[in-house]
């Protein structure tokens, strides 16, 4: 190519892709207005329902920030749901014999434990993670199972609730709270450090990331011992908002919080995301969920309009990847 | 070879293949006969590539006529010219690694009994054409697990395996041993006496010398000249290959730089299979080249080097101490730097900013703690930009937006920024514009005036020449000559026009004798 020619080539596409790159934003604008047109003598715009969309999704939020970091670097981690139920439980039965901070840090260990068995799996043998995390899916849940012997185990801890995802401060709920921290330093890490400048290079060109003196097993590692540390966080505020421990916690949130940060503009494919778009997704996804309630389809019905919009938004979010 | 009654095996007739405004092929008429080996001979860009292309039916000509055993091929698709009888052997392997040698070998035209796969006839009659080819390739293994030399015989044998009037081998022999080497002419000569044309493609002129009938010599997409073997002389095919013509890089200045200390000495080094026990030094302003043939080792040198690849022994120093480079953040550690072979692979990350891609090698430099300073990042990328005139929208512009010339002034950009002491470029002008390539060579002078020591890696000479003040010559895994750039230079004429072309000249034939050929 002649440099006369790369240049008008070069110029050309920035508007267009620019407009895709906010396409979420405009979506979920496009979306909320839909909704406020047509479900506004319903409720929808009652603030107690808008906060509630908030609580029905913070969890997503919280741990699609982190599916953000490990899609950055073209991976996968499909055990968060299976892992967010376990740590729920261990989180519980902590508490039950070593009182809060014990419980916390139960919680928590299940996250550093799983996530360091899937990072060494995936980056020590070398197995894909979407085979680590598959097998740890089943692990996670099966353990969860077996230690609560199927039964949900009670938190009687108040303050523990209210800080885990229960209460509110003030008229705001501390799920709500946990999400924007959350968010904020995920944000913060991805596009300020040069721990995030590492993992979307890993995802971008792995090659290239090596060549350039970025150990990428390491980072990879990390993304996945991140991704099972949120997991874990999630368990422990579905613990607090439900005042238990269950094993069926987080079951099936792998796929919403995929969902949630691609419709944000996460590459499956790597290098490229935003974890303001993740939580963004994860928002148009209650958005839409709630909406579809208030219009009073029944759950078949909104099981399918739910995969259709969003097979809709990822296509339209999609197509500039070739 | 005796013209006969038969028709031509291939006859193509004032050929021309233009992509855009350039013109690969330019009216290009080639004539082989069945029953000879045909040596098509040109550099790199000198349209090999495309009459290969146009042959095997992947490209259609713009204009002219091609026939294959008298019949005109009329639409060009790779089945039209399999049927028609074409058969490649490809340089890049085709092979499916996790499939046996015999499922490779017939592949997607596996012999049935019935509806079902018999993959037993198939083993059968693989080990029949291995028997003929005089190598022991044991066809029920998986091609992953065999060595490259018999990876590349079983590329000809797939390519042999159904009746053909054509068969094309593009660099057949790059990974073959001596031994394997004669095994394929005794096969490629069996062919001939069966009437085969066989179109042989290769840099090795001594294998062209022994094996081929008749070679016909591209130029800048032009034919040069068609003839016999017997009437060329090594001197003379070299010559007709590279023309009396600069190719740009005249206009770079060769300042002579002050020779300084040693940067850079590697005792014995060698890696798993290659290189072998090779010595290096590299001084302070002083430019040094390696050259060599496809699979001389000259890439899996550099990747030692720059900590990608294991050293297997050896020693390197920087400066004088000793240091251990496992990895490339070792190697930039130590202040070694590579501009990689692979650009678009190895090189950058191709939807990332040029301003992301400039800071990658260098975050430690740009952060504090952990947190990378936006205006440090933006400051080295602006400064690359000028410093490397790169011509981009803004720093903020995706690599991929960039030509080739620019996308890898900014792999150099982003080495640079690393400050080493060590700058190795890996065929740094690799399919890149001309303009581009002599602004690349200039700045590869200016780092040596500046200090630095450079190892330029490639495989286009006339930018060994340009670039170096000494030239590393490599074979087979080792480093054979060391010739002062100077020693090249036509000692009556050293001004003359034709400089370049003599020291080319000269140079080529290091390279060939190197090979061990004979040099006729």
């Amino acid at each position: 190519m002649t440099d006369a020619a790369a240049l008008s080539a070069r110029k050309a596409p920035s508007p267009l892709s620019n407009w895709r790159e906010f396409i979420i934003y405009i979506g979920f604008v496009v979306i909320f207005a839909i909704f406020a047109a047509t479900l506004g003598s319903r409720g929808f715009l009652d603030p107690n329902n808008l906060l509630n969309i908030v609580r029905q999704t913070a969890i997503i939020a919280v741990v699609s920030v982190a599916m953000t970091f490990v899609l950055g670097t073209a991976e996968i981690d499909l055990s968060v749901g299976a892992v967010a139920g376990l740590a729920s439980v261990a989180t519980a039965m902590g508490m039950d014999h070593l009182g809060i901070a014990g419980g916390i840090l139960c919680g928590l260990g299940t996250g550093v434990a799983v996530g360091a068995v899937n990072g060494w799996l995936t980056t020590g043998i070398g197995i894909p993670s979407f085979l680590t995390t598959l097998a740890m899916m089943g692990i996670a849940r099966g353990v969860a199972m077996w230690i609560s012997a199927t039964a949900a185990i009670p938190i009687l801890d108040k303050p523990y609730a209210a800080v885990f995802g229960g209460g509110n401060l003030g008229p705001v709920p501390s799920l709500l709270l946990w999400m924007v921290a959350v968010g904020a330093v995920g944000h913060v890490v991805l596009r300020r450090t040069t721990f995030g400048r590492r993992v979307l290079a890993t995802g971008g060109n792995e090659t290239s990331a090596r060549y350039s003196g970025v150990d990428t097993a390491a980072i990879k590692f990390k993304v996945l011992m991140l991704s099972s540390v949120a997991a874990a966080l999630a368990g422990m505020l579905y613990a607090g908002r439900l005042h238990s421990g269950r094993f069926q916690f987080g079951e099936g949130d792998e796929l919403s919080v995929i969902a949630a940060a691609v419709l944000g503009g996460t590459s499956l494919f790597g290098g490229a995301g935003t974890v303001v778009g993740s939580i963004m997704g994860a928002l148009l996804i209650g958005l839409i969920n709630n909406g579809l309630v208030l219009m009073g389809l029944e759950f078949s019905q909104q099981l399918i309009a739910r995969g259709a919009i969003i097979i809709v938004a990822v296509a339209i979010s999609q197509t500039r990847k070739r | 070879m005796t013209a006969t009654a038969f028709p031509d095996a291939v006859r193509m007739t004032d050929v021309s293949k233009h992509f855009g405004g350039v013109r690969a092929l330019d009216g290009v008429s080639l004539d082989v006969r069945p029953g000879e080996v045909h040596a098509l001979l040109g550099e790199n860009g000198a349209g090999k590539s495309t009459i290969l292309k146009i042959l095997r039916g992947v490209q259609p000509p713009t204009s002219g006529t091609v026939a294959i055993g008298g019949t005109p091929l009329t639409t060009f698709t790779a089945e039209a010219a399999r049927a028609a009888g074409v058969s490649m052997a490809f340089q890049e392997m085709s092979l499916v690694p996790t499939l046996t040698v015999a499922q490779n070998v017939f592949l997607d035209r596996e012999i049935k009994r019935g509806a079902l796969i018999d993959d037993r006839a198939a083993i059968a009659e693989s080990r029949r054409l291995f028997a003929a080819m005089g190598v022991a390739i044991d066809p029920t293994r998986r091609v992953a697990d065999i060595p490259a030399g018999h990876r590349q015989l079983t590329e000809i044998v797939k390519a042999t395996s159904q009746p053909c009037k054509v068969l094309v081998l593009d660099e057949p022999t790059t990974a073959l041993s001596a031994n394997e080497v004669e095994r394929l002419f005794d096969y490629v000569r069996q062919l001939r006496s069966r009437g085969v044309a066989v179109v042989y493609v290769s840099h090795r002129m001594d294998e062209i010398f022994r094996i081929a009938d008749r070679a016909t010599v591209l130029r800048d997409g032009k034919h040069v000249v068609t003839a016999p073997l017997a009437d060329f002389t090594l001197d003379s095919m070299i010559a007709a290959i590279i023309g009396r013509r600069s190719r740009g890089f005249s206009d770079v200045a060769r300042g002579t730089a002050a020779i300084g200390d040693v940067l850079l000495e590697a005792r014995g080094l060698s890696g798993q299979v290659k290189p072998r026990d090779v010595d290096i030094t590299l001084r302070r302003g002083e430019v040094v080249g390696v050259a060599g043939l496809l699979g001389s080792g000259r890439s899996s040198l550099a990747r030692l080097l720059c900590g990608v690849q294991p050293a297997a022994a050896g020693e390197i120093r920087v400066k004088g101490e000793p240091v251990s480079i496992a990895s490339p953040r070792d190697a930039i550690r130590a202040g070694i730097a590579l501009v990689p072979e692979d650009r678009a692979r190895q090189g950058f990350v191709a939807f990332h900013s040029v301003e992301s891609n400039v800071a990658l090698p260098n975050l430690a430099a740009v952060s504090k703690g952990g947190f990378v300073d936006p205006r440090r990042v933006a400051a080295l990328a602006e400064a690359a930009i000028k410093r490397l005139r790169i011509k981009t929208d803004s720093r903020g512009a995706a690599v991929r937006t960039l030509s080739g010339g620019n996308a890898q002034k900014v792999v150099i950009a982003k080495w640079l920024a690393t400050e080493p002491d060590v700058l190795i470029l890996d065929e740094p002008t690799a399919g890149i514009d001309i303009g581009s390539k002599s602004e690349i060579v200039t700045l590869i002078r200016d780092l040596a005036r500046d200090g630095k020591a450079v190892l330029v890696l490639s495989s286009e000479l006339q930018e060994l020449l340009a670039a170096c003040d000494r030239i590393l010559v490599m074979s087979d895994g080792r480093v054979v000559r060391d010739i002062a750039r100077h020693d090249l230079d036509d000692p009556g004429n050293p001004e003359s026009v034709d400089a370049l072309q003599h020291a080319e000249q000269k140079l080529n034939q290091a390279m060939q004798e190197a090979r061990g050929g004979p040099a006729r």
